[in-house]
């Protein structure tokens, strides 16, 4: 199924990818550089609480941004093809086919007016050749592959008439019909109680592995992103704040926000008496703070904040969007350079690639 | 003269976790809850066809100064018992005791000897309503949008008779002190507020009657991951300066570990485990206990666990499993060979010794190497229900 | 106890996620406040206010100053004398300055549009409260009346009144009744389903959790809540009224002439169509003018009310 690929080269490659909002009340730059790459066959976790921009993220990918939204610059690069530029007749080719995408709310991602079966059906017969007939088989082939049984009987039932876990199966094999080398799932557990949650991660993982399938997870369960991730990417009111593999994310995290999520949620096994907290809220987006974004609720904040961070390597292959030395110390530039001598270091220290 | 609650007359709870509080007075007892909804149909909609068991005979207490968490997943009936206790629902059948003050005591259906229910006053009622409070899950709910703050915090008072409006005030700035809320914020609207802090005023709200007794619905569960934290310690520190006794509903195990005492763990309608939270999170006793700790991510890559996977979905509470709710589902009776009783008789709640509480006919075999069986037969594809 | 919030500047945000600091900077804003920004921004429901104002404003100015010269015929005065400032419309055949019969006619129809609304709006709260906030048979039971009500032919049985008891009392009041009791069924079933789904929402469960009684939680609560939908019914129901009232007229069931109103103008018009043109366009376009103005108002406070915009990302 996929194409020999070396497995350092990106499957999707995103480069300062900048989606914003004109609203009537302000311009909201709902993503606002972000970057990211996501290998053949690795799992990328997306991980950001709400107003992050990590679904915007997707949806910028998918060419699914409408008005007053517009995705104003950047690149994205999908198997060697410029995403942002292809026409949208060609998109459509690649949407559903190759990048499948699934959804929070299984209930009001399907119609409810159409069978289940001719849903999955439908997404069959418009990517590839084949006869009705094929297309249903197929169709019912994809549901008992996603653990559905009697699912002849299934094909013909409406979403009402199953679960939320089952809907959330039917999604799934809607946009695996059409065996897509990357799937987008955004959130595709959070409405789903725990032990329906744990059937379909596993559910997942074992598709991922039978299909050796790319996976761009949007989540903010930490917990989800752990269990289901190769690397992860921490977002932030807009912007990519940390970015590595998962380990390393999860047990050298350098940013402040990302330390400070994981010391905050509260996990099974460890009773404290007091959870760390991160004080403040997220910025208003048609108010945010000059320089650092975190700058207000981070512990560290100095002078040096008020100017952008930037996105810094802290180990190979490892960044944080983030003034302070590698080793989580103090700044090389000192806690209140000139804003000037600022703005270079930032040049230097970006990374080019990240 | 207002007869409302002040911190005087509350009395000095034990510490919670304290050995020997076996004495500790009981605040709340619910006796045997029963809570249908009917389903409609029929011509113009008047017969009742069936009935939704949202919550089908639920027996606990809850003592004094304690946090007794509640967890479930959905149609187990956390949520309708908690409003069912507060009176906010009509329960079917049952019994509620607050602070020895009986709520109602509803005689069950075919219930022998034949007597009348019983209904607190609306005198009665409306004197315990000072003592039991609630807060809500959606925080933007939750708050009439045409109120202030002021009025919103102040509404609980005012209802009980303090009517002299600078006395509300200042029980009302108090209270938002005590929330972290800036105290200028008492004329503002509830629009103007994030979620975490609509959530404190929520809160604060619940705690200007001075309650013994508040029901935390899913308090958190609403709110962004970084702003949970700084609500759960509030309630934590609020339960110890005001000796607050909690019912914490949610569905998240992690966060009802780092705030109970006790936990109660629902299933369809039934409670099928009550135990200390140490107790039920080191050595739960009941096969869907066992699932459900199970099903929870870690967020710890290093130990990606392998899983208990439950087969099928969670019936309907409106046409629950025959016997054992869970049989249809559980891990240690396909482990088992698929026992007969556990289709035939439904299991009561029952003492495994030191606070421990089960619903299972077989919770003694519940063992580290009948877990990892299960784990192992967890089906790589896991299908849905048979 | 955690630490307490410092203040530090910030820019003023008007949105609902603003920072403590930051909400310290702005004004206190109310419920209403939001809903009037909300309104002032959408630009047709602007030029409906403008309108209806405007129009309201006419149908109360000149018939005050014009004072009998809606209805005083001149046969010195015809259809062929050169318009001019005090008959910027021209006189019709009976020598009636038609500017002021037209004021005169709007003034008319007006007040009985907002008189009927008024009754729809009183008689369905009323009604749709208490099915709403009761329940069980007693909302089944009135719900049921509505039905029948509904089932009625308004129109037919506003005629049938008119025609019985429009001789004996004033037309204008018969109307007003008619079209009332014929049209509060829309407002009820709104206020129901608000009160039905304010029964369930958790802030009217806190209230009762505090121990307030049922009187408060349903004025104090509810009904505010229940408001909006209803206003914005009976809003647009002032277009529906008079256009209802200007059809009877038409007819020749409403309001007869030497009375004014602009459906008895349009009728009157309809015999000089060939000659004078101009005298349908004139009761036509206000009676359009009156509609669009009540519906851009009315469609502008739905959305205004409405709080359901929220940007995600």
């Amino acid at each position: 199924m996929t194409e020999t690929r070396g497995s350092n080269e990106a499957l999707l490659e995103v480069k300062d990818l900048r989606t914003h909002f004109a609203t009537a009340d302000g311009l909201v730059k709902a993503v606002d550089g972000v970057s990211l790459r996501i290998r053949p066959g690795k799992t990328l976790g997306v991980v950001g609480e709400s107003g992050c921009g990590k679904s915007i993220t997707a949806l910028s990918i998918m060419r699914l941004i409408e008005r007053p939204g517009r995705v104003v610059s950047g690149s994205i690069s999908f198997d060697g093809q410029d995403l942002i530029a292809l026409p949208e007749d060609e998109m459509r080719d690649v949407r559903g086919n190759q990048i499948s995408m699934i959804f929070q709310e299984p209930m009001t991602s399907l119609n409810p007016v159409y069978t289940c079966g001719d849903q999955i059906a439908e997404a069959v017969s418009r990517h590839s050749n084949v006869s009705k007939r094929a297309a249903m088989d197929r169709a019912v082939d994809m549901l008992s592959q996603v653990g559905i049984p009697d699912p002849k009987r299934r094909a013909t039932e409406h979403p009402h008439q199953l679960s939320g876990g089952m809907r959330q199966r039917v999604m799934i094999a809607m946009a695996l019909s059409t065996n897509p080398e990357l799937l987008i799932a955004d959130e595709p557990t959070t409405a789903l109680d725990v032990t329906i949650q744990a059937q379909i991660l596993e559910l997942m993982k074992a598709l991922r592995e039978k299909n050796g399938m790319a996976i761009m997870l949007i989540t903010h369960d930490l917990g989800v992103v752990a269990e289901m991730s190769d690397d992860v990417s921490v977002m932030y009111a807009g912007k990519i704040v940390e970015a590595s593999d998962a380990i390393t994310v999860f047990d050298k995290a350098h940013h402040p926000y990302t330390r400070g999520l994981l010391a905050s949620i509260p996990r099974m096994g460890v009773k404290r008496e007091r959870l760390e907290v991160i004080e403040g809220v997220v910025p208003n987006p048609l108010n945010l703070p000059k320089g650092c974004l975190f700058k207000r609720r981070c512990p560290y904040a100095m002078p040096i904040c008020d100017n952008p961070p930037p996105l810094r390597e802290v180990t190979p292959g490892h960044v944080s969007r983030c003034w302070l030395a590698p080793d989580g110390g103090k700044p090389e530039l000192g806690e209140a350079p000139s804003a000037a001598e600022a703005e270079a270091a930032a040049k230097t220290l970006t990374v080019a690639n990240p | 003269m207002t007869d409302i609650r002040t911190p005087n007359t509350l009395t000095t709870p034990p510490p919670p976790g304290a050995a020997g509080i076996a004495e500790a007075d009981t605040l709340v007892r619910v006796d045997n809850l029963v809570k249908y909804f009917d389903i409609r149909g029929g011509l113009l909609g008047v017969s009742t066809i069936g009935a939704v068991k949202a919550v089908d005979g639920v027996s606990f207490s809850v003592k004094r100064g304690e946090a007794l968490g509640l967890v479930g997943e959905s149609g187990c009936g956390k949520t309708t018992l908690g409003k069912v206790i507060l009176r906010l629902l009509p329960a079917t059948s049952g019994r509620v005791e607050m602070d020895g003050q009986v709520l109602f005591d509803i005689p069950a259906k075919g219930e022998k000897p034949q007597r009348q229910s019983v209904y607190a006053g609306k005198e009665a009622m409306k004197k315990v309503r000072q003592n039991m409070q609630v807060v809500f899950q959606d925080p933007y709910a939750s708050l009439n949008p045409r109120m202030s703050v002021g009025e919103l915090v102040g509404e609980g008072p005012l209802v009980h008779g303090m009517t002299d409006k600078k006395e509300r005030e200042a029980l009302v700035r108090d209270m938002l002190s005590r929330v972290d809320l800036n105290q200028t914020h008492i004329h503002r609207y509830p629009h103007e507020f994030s979620g975490g802090q609509r959530q404190r005023i929520g809160i604060a709200r619940a705690l200007a009657l001075h309650p013994d007794f508040i029901v935390c619905d899913e308090p958190v569960s609403a709110l962004d991951v970084s702003i949970q934290s700084q609500v759960l310690n509030l309630l934590n520190d609020l339960q110890a300066e005001m000796g607050l006794t909690y019912l914490f509903i949610a569905h998240n195990l992690a966060v009802v570990e780092h705030i109970s005492d006790r936990v109660g763990v629902m299933y369809l309608g039934k409670l099928v485990e009550l135990a200390d939270v140490d107790d039920i999170y080191a050595r739960p006793s009941h096969p869907y206990t066992v699932a459900l700790l199970s099903a929870v991510p870690e967020p710890d890559p290093h130990r990606r666990k392998k899983r208990i996977i439950l087969k099928g979905d969670i019936p309907s509470p409106a046409n629950p499993p025959s016997g054992c709710r869970f049989h249809t589902r559980c891990w240690l009776r396909e482990q088992l060979g698929r026992p007969e009783r556990c289709t035939t008789e439904e299991p009561q709640l029952r003492s495994l010794g030191h606070g421990q509480e089960t619903a299972c006919h077989f919770s003694e075999e519940i063992s580290a190497t009948a877990v990892e069986n299960a784990v192992a037969s967890s089906a790589p594809i896991p299908t849905a229900a048979v | 106890m955690a630490s307490s919030e410092t203040t530090r500047p910030g820019a003023v945000s008007p949105l609902g996620n603003a920072d403590t600091d930051e909400i310290d900077l702005v004004a206190v804003q109310t419920y209403w406040q939001l809903v009037r920004r909300r309104f002032f921004r959408n630009k047709t429901a602007v030029i409906g206010l403008v309108l209806l104002s405007i129009l309201i404003f006419s149908a109360i100015f000149f018939p005050w100053i014009g004072g009998d010269a809606w209805h005083m015929t001149n046969l010195s005065k015809g259809p062929n004398d050169p318009i001019s400032i005090t008959a910027p419309l021209g006189y019709d055949n009976l020598g009636i300055n038609i500017f002021f019969r037209l004021m005169k006619a709007l003034q008319t129809s007006l007040i009985i549009g907002f008189s009927a609304v008024l009754i729809i709006a009183v008689v369905g709260t009323t009604f749709g409260s208490i099915s709403g906030y009761a329940g069980g048979w007693v909302d089944n039971l009135m719900m049921r009346i509505v039905d029948v009500v509904l089932s009625l032919p308004g129109f037919f049985l506003i005629l049938m009144l008119v025609a019985f008891i429009g001789s004996v009392v004033a037309p204008m009041f018969v109307i007003i009744i008619a079209i009332g009791i014929t049209g509060w069924t829309t407002a009820a079933r709104l206020v129901r389903a608000e009160f039905l789904r304010l029964r369930e929402s958790d802030f009217v469960q806190a209230a009762k959790a505090l121990g307030a009684s049922d009187s408060r939680i349903i004025i104090r609560h509810m009904v505010p809540s229940a408001m909006a939908p209803v206003l914005v019914a009976a809003t647009l129901g002032i277009a529906d009224a008079v256009s209802t009232e200007a059809a009877l007229s038409f007819l020749g069931y409403g309001i007869r002439p030497p009375d004014a109103s602009l459906g008895n103008m349009l009728t009157g018009a309809q015999d000089y169509f060939y000659r004078h043109p101009l005298w349908i366009l004139y009761p036509g376009i206000t009676l359009i003018l009156v509609v669009l103005a009540a519906s851009f108002l009315g469609d502008g406070l739905r959305d205004a009310l409405d709080p359901r915009q929220k940007l995600e990302a």
